[in-house]
């Protein structure tokens, strides 16, 4: 071994160790489980295929699959839009106070995730701010939870909470957008709005993909938000998955419907890391 | 210069997403215990850790007290202790009792050993004796019913079937588990709960999907019910306790707690011993320190039924009035929930699942 393999073995062997017992094996283990008939005394060493005939002939899991991946899409479409300006500012316009302006955006990130959820539904109930303001402005003559319990709610929340978290890999991207290329774009005539979208934005697109896969991979595995603020109509299939586990204590089918989430992104990962380099870009 | 404030970007970046990661993983820790020769541990609600609930048993080992390790739902405890968690006494509720016996979890009780055996109600005492042996202790109860808040409906519901009234459509909420919905479903339609036929199944299947369009949300905890009522969200909510309704009636609001024609549904829970224990003699000692009525009042107290006369009688009276603790002739109709087989168990839980995935 050179010097330098050396050095690579050292540094990334603690990481890649983690990575093994905290990552790889437990996802083999949670594969083990998708072929066993239960996850308790002797039903553990019973092989059977049936879990996978439950899930694909139950209707109304595809259902909610289909329409969390959607949710998921929508609210990563939409921290993403929200979170463009932002690090476009932080970026280019904020100039010293580049510090304070950060810190502004991660304070809400201080609080405990659970209470900025509550919070939002305290605002949106039959006797919160935005139904004060209704009734008080005309607009409605009876309380009721607007906004609240849907999918729209959970959607809201999310990319509430998710806004800042996307701006950071935006901000990485912008900032690496070569100055002189912006210049020599207006130096050659081209406007504002033009040199944005010829020069600023496909430049960025690394970071747009990293800030979306940074929302949409932990939405769609998402169910405490849901529980607390989409109701009946807004629960996702990360609340199934959940039951399976807790309540259901169907391990083997809560493995099974992981693994389909599992399965379903990092294809999609791997086209986008394609087509962007996420990877060359990824902040961390 | 300005490679210097580049690299400062980066370092407040790094800062930043430090930052998040503690505060994403922040949260998530868990507790383990081992059974030791020494120190009982009790698998008990997270209402139950005081001591005055077993201060007998603290005045006779007042240096060894009890390690208490809460459960949050019964279902957990069930799954906890199947995968091996090691405990001495375990405090669960009728659908479970079964499925502990089926499981060679607990101990058949020697009731000679527990010393105000005959306080105890005898109709309590029988839904802990499972095949014929008795393996729990009964010591709480309760009903569960529907509150109403009486300023957002025209008439006030009597029957389990209001839930399903369309002029109820958005308001109304249940709570979050699989049992009580099956259990009101079969009442309106006539069936026993736990021994239905296959078409009487899919009977319920298809009634209860019929429900889905009057739901709101589901809700898990008494906090979150109290919330849901007081707020105004939440018109008709089922299955609720006693004592929400209490304190909500307490704080003024217009709600009442309905008694539905079918009947209410009623819960129990008890205390049994592992099979695996090696304090049986300390398992005992806890035992009687909980039946001591002085600490089964105060457990009583605060917002359950208790299994005892003897205890009854040292409740608070004005909340035992409250919430019908001494109405024989009310809990002779009320339909207490029954030990579930574990093919119940599936059954339930998964059309459960499937209820709340459908549209």
């Amino acid at each position: 071994m050179n010097e330098e393999k050396k050095r690579a073995f050292f540094l990334l062997s603690p990481p890649a160790f983690y990575m093994l017992l905290f990552f790889i094996m437990p996802i083999g283990i949670m594969t083990s489980y998708v072929f066993r008939e239960g996850a308790f005394g002797d039903a553990r060493y019973i092989f059977t295929l049936d879990h996978f005939k439950d899930f694909f002939t139950t209707s109304s899991y595809h259902r909610l699959l289909f329409r969390s991946i959607f949710q998921a899409f929508v609210t990563a479409l939409f921290s993403v839009i929200l979170a463009y300006p932002l690090a476009y500012f932080l970026a280019f316009k904020a100039g010293r106070h580049k510090v304070i302006f950060m810190t502004l955006l991660l304070i809400p990130a201080w609080t405990a995730w659970l209470l900025r959820i509550l919070a939002w539904k305290i605002l949106l109930d039959s006797t919160g701010l935005l139904n004060l303001f209704l009734l008080s402005s005309g607009f409605i003559s009876e309380t009721a939870p607007y906004l609240l319990y849907s999918g729209t709610a959970v959607v809201i929340t999310l990319v509430y909470i998710y806004v800042p978290f996307a701006a950071l890999p935006l901000f990485s991207a912008l900032e690496s957008v070569d100055q002189n290329m912006i210049e020599a774009s207006k130096d050659l005539g081209a406007g504002t709005l033009k040199t944005f979208f010829q020069i600023t934005l496909p430049v960025s697109v690394p970071g747009v993909a990293a800030a979306f896969f940074f929302v949409f991979i932990p939405t769609l595995g998402e169910w405490v938000t849901p529980t607390l603020v989409g109701g009946a109509q807004g629960i996702m299939f990360g609340n199934l998955i959940q039951e399976q586990f807790v309540k259901t204590l169907n391990w083997p089918l809560g493995a099974l419907m992981s693994l389909i989430l599992l399965v379903l992104i990092i294809p999609v990962l791997f086209f986008f890391n394609r087509i962007s380099g996420i990877s060359e870009y990824a902040p961390v | 210069m300005e490679k210097k404030e580049k690299r400062n970007n980066l370092r407040i970046l790094h800062y930043a997403f430090l930052l998040m990661g503690i505060l994403l993983s922040a949260g998530c820790s868990g507790e383990d215990a081992t059974s030791s020769a020494e120190r009982l541990i009790v698998y008990d609600w997270s209402m139950a850790d005081l001591p005055d609930f077993h201060s007998k048993f603290l005045e006779k080992y007042p240096n060894t007290p009890p390690k208490i390790v809460y459960l949050a739902e019964d279902v957990e405890a069930y799954g906890k202790i199947k995968a091996g968690f090691a405990f001495d006494i375990v405090h669960p509720c009728t659908q479970f009792f079964q499925l502990y016996v089926e499981n060679g979890l607990i101990l058949p009780l020697d009731t000679s050993r527990i010393e105000r055996w005959n306080d105890l109600e005898p109709s309590f005492a029988d839904m802990g004796n499972i095949n014929g042996k008795q393996y729990v202790m009964p010591y709480d109860w309760g009903y569960e019913s529907i509150v109403v808040r009486t300023d957002k409906v025209k008439e006030i519901p009597d029957s389990w079937e209001d839930l399903w009234d369309p002029q109820y459509k958005g308001h109304v909420s249940l709570i979050d588990a699989a049992d009580p919905a099956q259990v009101f479903t079969s009442l309106i339609l006539g069936f026993d709960p736990w021994n239905t036929t296959s078409e009487q199944d899919e009977e319920i299947q298809a009634k209860l999907s019929e429900l889905k369009d009057n739901i709101f949300t589901y809700w898990t905890d008494f906090n979150e019910i109290q919330q849901l009522i007081a707020s105004g969200d939440s018109w008709i909510s089922a299955n609720v306790w006693p004592e929400t309704y209490a304190m909500l009636n307490n704080k003024g609001l217009p709600v009442k707690y309905i008694t539905p024609k079918e009947g209410m549904i009623g819960w129990m829970c008890g205390y049994a011993i592992s099979s695996k224990t090696k304090n049986l003699d300390m398992a005992y000692d806890y035992l009687n320190a909980l039946l001591d009525p002085t600490s089964h009042a105060a457990y009583g107290n605060m917002g359950a039924g208790v299994s005892s006369k003897a205890a009854l009688s040292l409740m608070d009276q004005e909340q035992v009035k409250l919430m019908n603790l001494d109405q024989l002739d009310l809990q002779n109709r009320t339909v207490f929930y029954k030990s579930w087989t574990e093919e119940q168990r599936k059954k339930f839980t998964e059309r459960w699942n499937q209820f709340k995935a459908a549209p």
